[in-house]
């Protein structure tokens, strides 16, 4: 067990490798001169150019670059600068704070509101609750991301303060603690919590169907152990799955809710240093988004084996 | 062991660390959420995250600019009738234009409490001019006698660390000679550039210090209240600052700037009453934010001009100003200011902007739509059957530029290609390349409020390759009677000379203006008297709380 965690960490590396030289490549291959995006829609001094070319090592060969990068991420735990000269680790560890409180918030939504409904509507197949459920996950899946946030910033944020007087979830920004994510956690949420409880109640189904339930019940126990004991337990694989796999991209797929509400989380960071080409902030972030991956598939194979006794690893 | 147990208690214990690691720093954020009533409630400004730290020599963007206006006192404002006027200094003085004494206004202090000297304005902007430092300001200072010595150009090395043009004569005097003479050099004073730097803003390496970045300390109103953490913090704040000698503001003390990636949702902050003053309100806005918010939306006239741009040295097929004339008169300005951008711009009427002195309006006819006189000079003068029209796909162009291009479909019976670039740069470089060869948009934003800002380096001809020029319009007449602008010794005299120059640009329309930018802000039912200087920036020591 032990040993399985370990050989997983340690296939990692490599993969973490790969990706920042990969990612480095993708973003010195984008078109246009860094240097001169910074001036916006003046031309740069040809002078101030070439010296700040030189101060960030521009005007070297890929390799090279990407050694320099690298060595200092190695040798010195230093993942660069930005081109305001910020260092990256004070950029990521504010944005990533923010990202990872809105993905939890997401995260814990999607399980709660999604598993519920999804058993919910399982319990009352064909039922008029079944057929209410899935024609609101309908709504929530075709309805695009842009249109609930700013619907439900300006109806729960904007409006409801007016009329009531209240602020009960605030328009936008983090300073209000928990609150400050419940509104963006369920518009990211959103499409996610119908995606699962569609899994739910197809995972769930199926396994009521199948002999050990119909066991379960023959020998006398009550309807509760066998849904929630038996059944519920066999169906989470598939959940879990789906869980593990969008808790990444909740994290790194946000831009659209982190601009909505004003969050200054690491979609926005990298859709901003993507745009300026700042490769150190791009390759950092990026790659903690692959060990983000990485460790949450790990997880979910873990609790395979919790969900799963017959699943064993050595 | 079983290996499920050991399974749940790694799984537990990750799942547990996110969950720790996602609720601990909750209740850590800025926490500025506790308001206390009266005094110390902040009055809360909108504000885009700023390009860099805050060092006011390398600001030339606005949103840092706006941060720093608060913490620094500029030498010159400007009064009602767009003058400059002395702020920060006693008196600024000159008899040939060309070599003026500065005097400081006594009493001022750094936020430290040391006194502001006339070596720190030297210091500052000899750090500015000094090519190796690499400051984005630096061009402001090319007037000066000596920056060629400190800036000689690409690939060579600086002979001298400061500008043999700067001169401190005692501790509050200043003694700057220019290259050439140049009338405007007072206005030019008020800007970011010309700020004052501390001593200890230079580190022991010569650099600025990325501490004082972090928590600059100025000579202003405001003082930094803690550092500002560039990519973690959401929000600066600021107080009065006590021994500041000038007006301070009546009844508050507290400013903080809110940052914000969209201006929608700062202005939906606006309405619930999260912020005070937002002075970007986004198009979509505008029409909701004047019946919502009455007196307190207002529209004034904002420095920048938007241009269907020429490459005149690219492109035989332009070289005739009928032709540019015609192209002119096909456009619609006022459908495109009213529709395309919801009211938030003004049809342009000349090559200088109604914010700056010296604009007059209507002066120019062919800016007037007259589609019937437009097809029959483009014929006439045997225009081009396709015209390209290039633009950068990175700042919302993409409406106005179609709308232009629907109008010279429509009104000259031409075709017409749009071609987004990604940005305005790879316009630049494909015009140099000769890969391109149409019209581009062009705008531009002033670097100082002078009618001079709006010739020279757009128009001028040493301003190609070095300067804004991109088109390569050359007209030795023109850059004669901006000269004579430059040299006069009389401010008034100075704006007849540029006034004859915006005639020649009128009748030779190197560029064609389609629009005057227009800033469109609004505030609270919390305060009253906002008022926005030439520079776009708050005077905060009018502010009242309501």
């Amino acid at each position: 067990m032990g040993r399985y965690v370990i050989r997983r960490l340690i296939q990692a590396i490599p993969v973490l490798i790969g990706a920042t030289l990969l990612i480095y490549c993708i973003v010195f291959a984008l078109p246009g001169d860094p240097i001169a995006g910074l001036f916006g829609d003046k031309r740069p001094d040809p002078a101030i150019a070439e010296v700040l070319r030189e101060q960030y090592h521009l005007n070297d060969p890929l390799l090279l670059q990407y050694w320099y990068y690298i060595s200092g991420v190695i040798f010195r735990g230093d993942f660069g600068v930005n081109f305001a000269n910020v260092p990256v680790s004070q950029i990521m560890a504010g944005k990533f704070q923010v990202t990872l409180n809105l993905a939890v918030t997401a995260l814990v939504m999607e399980a709660i509101i999604g598993v519920g409904l999804g058993l919910w509507a399982a319990l009352r197949r064909g039922k008029a609750a079944d057929t209410l459920i899935l024609a609101a996950t309908l709504l929530l899946i075709s309805v695009p991301t842009l249109v609930t946030g700013f619907v439900l910033q300006l109806v729960l944020g904007v409006k409801l303060k007016q009329w009531t007087g209240a602020d009960i979830f605030p328009v936008a920004g983090t300073t209000e603690g928990l609150r400050s994510y419940l509104v963006p956690g369920f518009v990211l949420a959103g499409v996610s919590i119908a995606y699962l409880t569609r899994l739910t109640r197809t995972s769930l189904a199926e396994t009521l169907r199948s002999d050990y339930i119909r066991t379960a019940t023959a020998k006398g126990l009550p309807r509760r152990r066998v849904v929630g004991r038996h059944a519920l337990r066999n169906a989470l694989i598939p959940l879990v799955t789906y869980l593990g796999a969008d808790l990444g991209q909740l994290m790194g797929g946000a831009v659209i809710t982190e601009t909505i509400f004003n969050l200054q989380g690491i979609g926005n960071q990298l859709f901003t240093s993507v745009h300026l080409r700042e490769q150190p902030v791009v390759v950092g972030v990026v790659t903690i988004l692959v060990l983000v991956y990485i460790l949450a598939n790990m997880i979910v194979d873990l609790l395979y084996a919790v969900l799963d006794p017959r699943i064993r690893y050595e | 062991m079983r290996v499920t147990k050991g399974a749940r208690i790694v799984a537990s214990a990750a799942l547990l660390a996110i969950a720790v690691a996602a609720c601990g720093s909750g209740a850590s954020g800025s926490g500025d959420s506790a308001a206390g009533g009266g005094d110390d409630t902040p009055v809360r400004m909108e504000l885009g995250e700023p390009q860099k730290l805050l060092f006011p020599q390398d600001t030339t963007e606005s949103e840092g600019a706006e941060v720093l206006a608060a913490l620094f006192d500029p030498l010159v404002t400007y009064n009602d009738k767009k003058e400059p006027v002395e702020e920060a200094a006693e008196s600024i003085t000159t008899d040939d234009s060309k070599v003026w004494t500065i005097k400081l206004k006594p009493g001022y202090t750094w936020h430290d409490g040391t006194p502001v000297k006339a070596a720190d304005y030297a210091r500052a902007w000899n750090f500015a001019a000094l090519q190796d430092n690499a400051m984005s300001s630096s061009f402001f200072f090319g007037r000066v006698d000596g920056y060629d010595d400190v800036h000689p150009g690409e690939g060579k090395t600086p002979t001298a660390k400061e500008m043999k043009g700067l001169k401190v004569v005692d501790d509050n005097t200043l003694e700057v000679t220019l290259n050439a003479p140049f009338s405007q050099f007072k206005t030019m004073l008020g800007y970011t550039a010309f700020y004052p730097l501390p001593e200890k803003a230079i580190g022991a390496d010569g650099k600025l210090s990325q501490e004082y970045g972090e928590n600059p300390i100025g000579q202003g109103l405001f003082k930094m209240d803690k550092p500002y953490k560039k990519g973690t913090d959401t929000a600066i704040d600021l107080s009065v600052y006590d021994k500041f000698p000038g007006k301070k503001p009546a009844g508050w003390t507290k400013l903080q700037f809110k940052i914000y990636t969209s201006s929608e949702t700062a202005w939906n902050d606006l309405q619930a009453d999260n912020l005070d003053i937002h002075d970007s309100l986004p198009p979509t806005a505008i029409g909701t934010a004047k019946t919502l918010l009455g007196d307190r939306f207002k529209q004034e006239p904002d420095a920048g001009v938007g241009y269907i741009g020429v490459p005149l040295a690219y492109n035989k097929e332009w070289q005739n100003a009928d032709l540019r004339k015609a192209v002119s008169m096909a456009i619609d300005r006022k459908t495109i200011t009213e529709t395309v951008f919801s009211g938030a711009m003004t049809p342009a009427d000349d090559f200088i902007n109604p914010a700056i002195q010296g604009n007059r309006p209507g002066i120019c006819t062919a800016c007037t739509y007259n589609p019937a006189e437009a097809k029959k000079l483009y014929e006439a003068n045997n225009g081009p059957k396709s015209i390209d029209l290039g633009y950068n796909a990175d700042g919302g162009h993409k409406e106005w530029i179609e709308a232009v291009a629907n109008n010279l479909r429509a009104n000259l019976g031409v075709e017409v290609k749009t071609q987004p670039f990604e940005k305005f740069q790879g316009i630049l470089d494909a015009l140099d390349a000769k890969e391109f060869k149409g019209l581009f948009r062009m705008g531009w934003a002033i670097d100082y409020p002078s009618p001079e800002n709006y010739l020279t380096p757009i128009f001028g001809t040493g301003s190609i390759g070095t300067g804004s020029n991109y088109g390569g319009y050359s007209n030795k007449e023109f850059d004669e009677t901006v000269a004579k602008g430059d040299q006069a010794t009389d401010p008034a005299e100075g704006l007849k000379f540029y006034q004859q120059a915006d005639d020649i640009l009128l009748k030779d329309l190197p560029y064609i203006p389609v629009y005057f930018y227009r800033l469109n802000y609004g505030y609270s039912t919390k305060i009253n008297n906002v008022k926005v200087n030439l520079l776009n920036q708050v005077e905060w020591a009018d502010v009242t709380k309501a």
